[in-house]
């Protein structure tokens, strides 16, 4: 079965790492760059997500997703490079369009924090299982109910997706067009989401006491099937990621007095 | 000691004119096994949701009576408090796999973490629940894999890990082939015999006599009896009930042989009386 989950299984420290940590990760690596505005920064914090990415031998997993964002970045640049408002010196001109040196550090500086912010991200995604972020969040004292929700999402779309795959194979044996313009696939396609929505709502109710039936609205502490990640110096991490990115703001917010 | 105590339990659906449940009144005792038969729309799943408290917390509408399940009277606990103790499996497997777990063995331990079990004890529980239902070969495979016999195997050990003192189980087999429902009576006839109160609705008469101590019929929402297998399936009603007898009662009944004063019902009966002409 399709999975919605990007988790690569690897042996690698970034994979002990629990994902709590890799959150606050997150945090610091998106303020950081954006609040100390600085080219330098955007470089540097950009570089450390991927070489962490590299720790955790997903860099070519990685690089899929950057390849898909490739068309994104080069037009960010070339919109900088020809229309930031700050635009001064020329750089060069190729058959009268000039490209401003302005544009161009800004442009770099706004790929960097992407590259940087989508690293952290994927750091994340590619080596958490979702069950363990999930889980870590519920004994962190997150709603267990919306934890249900995220975790039952990873499943219950592929399953949705494989309920429209019989569906329209069903259709085209009874000879509905499915295949070929847009237009009929959407013919072929709208009368698919009656069956499947319905059938999904209908399957609430019943879910919801099966749900119920087994406890799942008791009062007590849950418990969990599966070990926490125990990653030993979790706190230690923590704090140095939550001083990153305060010290960046106290850093701005000086310089801003001055 | 009874574990069940239903007394003149009345209720209807809130859009509907008729009762789906009309002054029933059983008594079940700790460790009994007793098989809910009749026909469609008789009552039986109705039955089984009042059982837990589904109806009246989940289903509203009208409710009247009592129902005492282990001490507790469902109508004043919450499905949660009474769930740990009874469990209940029903009709549609597809609907009871949670969708959160992304294996068999995960999506068994559900509910004992919801009640907050130890890791141990989980695994002591999901192990036993898994072998006993001959599922734990696919405990690493996704539950939404399984086929529809097997996700009903699934769907029971999640209740059965729980280990409630009473398990309903509303047509636990219907997508089972012969064997897996062999498996499934076998697994109940072993918990009950450690004490467990097993309430199960089904439609295959051979099991039912075979395995059932007591015989609940339902028609139109009313109780039309309520006793042994060999006395229910001797009555000469049967059909005004909806109900068929086991094969070997009806040949019994055909050849005009009662062992004692009840026609028997099942095979090893059957040869018994059949066999003691030769
Ligand atoms: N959710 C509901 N809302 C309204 N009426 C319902 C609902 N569920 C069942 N009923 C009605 O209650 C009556 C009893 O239904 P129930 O499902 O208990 O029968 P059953 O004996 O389990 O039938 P089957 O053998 O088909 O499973 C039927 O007349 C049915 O139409
Ligand atoms: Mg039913």
């Amino acid at each position: 079965m399709k999975s919605l989950s990007l988790y690569v299984e690897r042996d690698s420290f970034i994979h002990r790492v629990d994902p709590i940590t890799k959150l606050f990760y997150i945090f610091a690596a998106i303020i950081v760059p954006f609040v100390m505005k600085d080219l330098t920064v955007s470089i540097v914090c950009a570089a450390v997500s991927l070489i962490l990415l590299a720790v955790g031998k997903v860099l070519r997993n990685a690089i899929t997703v950057f390849a898909c964002l490739f068309l994104i970045m080069i037009t960010i640049f070339l919109i900088q490079a020809l229309a930031n408002i700050n635009n001064a010196t020329v750089v060069f001109s190729i058959s009268g369009i000039h490209f401003y040196a302005e544009g161009m550090i800004n442009g770099v500086k706004i790929i960097m924090r992407m590259t940087d912010m989508v690293a952290a991200f994927l750091i994340l995604i590619l080596t958490t299982k979702p069950s363990d972020l999930v889980e870590d969040l519920i004994r962190a004292g997150f709603s267990p109910r919306i934890g249900y929700v995220i975790m039952s999402i990873f499943q219950i779309v592929p399953h949705m997706a494989g309920a429209i795959d019989v569906i329209t194979d069903a259709q085209r044996a009874r000879g509905v067009e499915t295949k070929g313009s847009l237009p009929v696939r959407i013919k072929a396609f709208l009368p698919l989401l009656g069956p499947v929505v319905l059938n999904s709502f209908m399957n609430t109710k019943e879910r919801a006491m099966a749900l119920e039936v087994r406890a799942f609205d008791a009062k007590n502490k849950k418990s969990f099937l599966n070990e926490a990640v125990n990653f030993r110096h979790a706190m230690a991490y923590r704090v140095l990621f939550v001083l990153l990115a305060v010290s960046a703001v106290a850093w701005r917010a000086g310089g801003v007095l001055l | 000691m009874k574990k069940v105590i239903v007394e003149n339990l009345k209720y209807r659906y809130p859009a509907m004119k008729q009762l789906a449940l009309d002054e029933i009144s059983f008594e079940v005792e700790e460790g009994e096994k007793i098989g809910v038969i009749g026909r469609n729309s008789s009552g039986k799943s109705t039955l089984c949701q009042a059982l837990v408290g589904l109806t009246p917390h989940f289903y509203k509408g009208t409710y009247g009576g009592r129902v005492i399940v282990d001490g507790l009277e469902i109508k004043h606990a919450t499905v949660s408090e009474a769930a740990l103790k009874v469990g209940i499996v029903f009709q549609n497997p597809f609907t009871q796999v949670t969708g959160a777990k992304l294996t068999v063995y995960e999506e068994v331990a559900f509910g004992l973490e919801n009640m907050g079990l130890s890791r141990a004890e989980m695994i002591e529980k999901v192990d036993r629940a898994l072998h006993l239902l001959n599922i734990y070969p696919f405990r690493n495979q996704n539950p939404f894999s399984l086929s529809g016999g097997q996700m009903q195997r699934m769907a029971i050990a999640g209740i059965i890990a729980m280990r409630p003192s009473i398990i309903v189980l509303d047509e636990p087999t219907s997508q089972l082939d012969p064997q897996g429902t062999e498996e499934v009576f076998s697994a109940m006839d072993e918990l009950s015999a450690e004490g467990m109160t097993v309430v199960i609705v089904e439609h295959k008469m051979e099991k039912v006599a075979q395995y059932c101590d007591k015989i609940l019929v339902m028609k139109d929402g009313k109780r039309a009896a309520f006793d042994t297998p060999a006395k229910v399936f001797s009555r000469d009603d049967l059909s005004e009930l909806g109900v068929c007898a086991p094969v070997y009662t009806n040949i019994c009944k055909a050849l005009g042989k009662k062992e004692g004063a009840y026609y028997p019902v099942t095979l090893a009966g059957a040869a018994r009386v059949l066999g003691a002409r030769r």
